[in-house]
């Protein structure tokens, strides 16, 4: 029983630490569950932000920009043809000019080339913009990144009054080029602020993900608790229902079954009850009259010489009868005990061969039926009575149902893990156990053989013995020998304490 | 197994839209975007005593030089005012009716003559040349009657050689000498009797 919990709350302390490592845990997904959605929202409102931001913050600086070029060239006269002295005085004039930014400004007339830069060429103006702007008379702008420096490049071809509203091309374009930094500037700055935005919202979002997983995992663990608890014996494990969600449902179910369950376990143990105490008292009932009948068959058996022949036979035959209900009764009353777990080991430490030795000798099993082989010196902590039973019971079935000699061999023998067994070994030299028998050769009141259903046994030796041999920790096993015979052996654990008492001893 | 992996597949289509959001950070460059009108500068145009003659440019297009008729003004302005051609356009647009108030102060046939001339020093530095070939000394230009927005020309060359710029300089020319606006068909006739006819359609820009 103790030993069965032990291994109960090990196992149990295995699955916490399974769980406790398990990677993709409900915690686990609950909390990337949150993150996820977190980044996605936050990722979400935080880069359509920034590209609206950006975007407007672009679109002013450009329309301010393309707007003012305009308004700053309009205020300028040329002459036609455009000449080329005074041209780049006229360019740094509108060079400086420059809203929001300074820009360098280019002139493109024909073939003149001039700027209000040390360059007459720029190398930012793609040719697409100049194609723009030769193709149709519409100020056009383009944003050119070179060399990681963002340019705003601004064409603006120019028309003069042919009359007071016509208007003609003038073969003259002139372009802008201001460097975007401060636009830059701002723009990372947007781009940071997104991001510090976004990641401490991400952090945050942690919080109520671990709290959502606290709110779930609670109650399951809870739940995994009281189901080990009941698993191990205790029934009336109930769980506090809080809340109405699906997990208080849960509980709640899990709480009816459990008394259910309680409930109907408590029946079976009382219907089990109530049988065993009746086996119990009816033993105990039948021993007093027995014990009455036994006086008087005895009385009996003596005076039946002075019968005639058919009374004598029919009073040996209750005698014999008597005899025989008052051992099935002392046995049933032994073994409700032991139903009643009221048996109880009164261990001692003895010589495992003197004690065989002695039940042999108690029983008259001395002549040459019966072999030994008992190597003196074992000692072992035994219940003597009841190893007397056991030793008793193997070689009384031996010789009854098996074939003489009956061979008992004692020895020990060691076992890696755990302590070293005592092994008692009682062969006979009869046909063997029927393999379809085997299994069932401990059970109450089972036969063997079915052809002699009243033997002289009450039905019930091998079952107690086996309940003797368990008392001790020990095991029981029935087979067949090779040679032919069955064999039957107890195995019973020498406790270290003893072993190492034996030794010394020894 | 399988529901661990669509857990992972629906991870991965949730982030990937994201990317697109994410990426294009800082600034980027654009295509060439139109931003309103031209800028309309001062180019101090006088119909009165100034004309406008179309030359080419280096790119292929027209451009328009203004050219001052007064002596002190100009400096060797000498050899395109021929007497008899200014006398000429005098006689004639003084009988035009259809003409708009200010056109036509500087006759047509100077206008022509001054074109055929060619350009000249100012203009040549500025990259501006001419598809027409030189007009003979003592050439003459005869400017008919405009009726109904339309002008005819008789030009001291042969049409048949002369390619679309050259046409297209002689009528925006002529065009623009004729009318503020330039909204003139004009009708050419050369010496070999070829006509060509057009307008000049420079307005707002439609140099194609």
């Amino acid at each position: 029983m103790s030993s069965g919990r032990g291994g109960g709350g090990g196992r149990g302390g295995g699955g916490g630490d399974r769980a406790r490592v398990r990677a993709f845990g409900l915690r686990t997904r609950l909390l990337l569950a949150f993150l996820l959605v977190a980044a996605v929202s936050a990722g979400t409102t935080a880069a359509l932000t920034y590209r609206e931001a950006r975007n407007s913050l672009l679109e002013t600086a450009q329309d301010t920009a393309v707007t003012s070029f305009r308004d700053h060239v309009q205020q300028t006269g040329f002459s036609l043809p455009v000449q080329e002295e005074g041209l780049e005085e006229v360019l740094r004039d509108i060079a400086r000019k420059g809203k929001p930014h300074p820009w360098v400004v280019f002139a493109e007339y024909g073939s003149l080339r001039a700027s209000s830069g040390e360059n007459p060429v720029s190398t930012v103006i793609t040719p697409e913009l100049r194609r723009a702007a030769r193709a149709k008379p519409h100020g056009s702008f383009e944003r050119v990144v070179k060399d990681g420096v963002p340019y705003l490049t601004i064409a603006m071809p120019t028309v003069f009054k042919a009359s007071p509203d016509s208007l003609l091309p003038s073969g003259l374009v002139l372009y802008a080029v201001m460097r975007m930094t401060d636009e830059q500037v701002n723009v990372d700055a947007l781009l940071m602020a997104g991001r510090d935005g976004a990641l401490p919202g991400l952090a945050v979002s942690l919080i109520p993900g671990l709290i959502a997983a606290r709110s779930v995992l609670r109650p399951v663990r809870k739940l995994r608790e009281a189901a080990r608890n009941m698993g191990s014996g205790r029934l009336d494990t109930r769980i506090p229902v809080r809340g109405s969600d699906e997990l208080a449902d849960l509980a709640h179910t899990f709480n009816e079954s459990a008394g259910q369950l309680e409930c109907s376990v408590r029946e079976l143990r009382e219907a089990e009850e109530r049988a065993r105490r009746f086996a119990s008292d009816v033993s105990h009932e039948l021993r007093t009259p027995l014990a009455g009948m036994l006086a008087v068959t005895e009385v009996l058996d003596e005076d039946a010489d002075g019968l005639d022949a058919d009374t004598a036979r029919a009073v040996r035959l209750v005698s014999a009868e008597t005899g025989k209900l008052a051992v099935l009764v002392e046995d049933l009353m032994e073994i409700s005990r032991f139903d009643a777990r009221a048996a109880e080991l009164n261990a001692d430490e003895v010589d495992v061969a003197e004690a065989i030795r002695k039940t042999l000798d108690n029983r008259h099993w001395t002549d040459d039926r019966i072999r030994t082989e008992l190597p003196d010196g074992i000692r072992a902590r035994l219940d003597p009575r009841r190893f007397d039973v056991v030793i008793a019971n193997l070689v009384g079935n031996a010789l009854r149902h098996g074939g003489a000699p009956v061979t008992v061999r004692l020895r020990t023998e060691a076992r890696s893990p755990g302590p070293p067994v005592l092994i008692t070994d009682v062969a006979d030299s009869g046909p063997g156990i029927r393999p379809e028998a085997l299994p069932h050769i401990f059970d109450r009141f089972y036969k063997a053989d079915a052809a002699r259903t009243r033997s002289a046994g009450s039905g019930l030796g091998l079952a107690i013995t086996l309940e003797n041999v368990k008392l001790h920790g020990g095991t029981i096993h029935a087979g067949n020998r090779p040679g032919g015979g069955a064999v039957f052996a107890v195995e019973i654990p020498l406790h270290s304490e003893d072993a190492e008492g034996e030794g010394a001893g020894g | 197994m399988r529901r661990r992996v669509s857990a992972v597949a629906f991870a991965v289509a949730a982030v990937v839209p994201l990317v697109p959001l994410l990426g294009g950070c800082g600034i980027r460059e654009t295509d060439v975007i139109e931003a309103g009108g031209p800028a309309s500068v001062q180019a101090f145009f006088d119909r009165e005593y100034e004309m406008l003659l179309f030359f080419r440019s280096s790119d292929g297009g027209l451009s328009p030089v203004i050219r001052t008729t007064r002596p002190s003004a100009g400096f060797g302005g000498e050899y395109d005012e021929p007497g008899s051609g200014d006398q000429n356009a005098g006689d004639e647009n003084a009988g035009d009716q259809n003409s708009g108030d200010a056109a036509g102060l500087v006759p047509t046939e100077k206008v022509v003559l001054a074109l055929l001339a060619g350009p000249r020093e100012t203009d040549r530095a500025a990259g501006l040349g001419t598809a027409l070939p030189k007009a003979r000394p003592g050439a003459t230009v005869k400017v008919g009657p405009s009726s109904a927005g339309r002008i005819t020309t008789r030009v001291p060359l042969a049409l048949k050689g002369l390619n679309s710029t050259a046409l297209r300089q002689l009528t925006c020319t002529i065009a623009y000498s004729q009318d503020p606006d330039g909204q003139v068909v004009v009708e050419l006739t050369g010496q070999d009797g070829a006509t060509r006819s057009g307008t000049c359609g420079l307005a707002r820009g439609t140099t194609g």
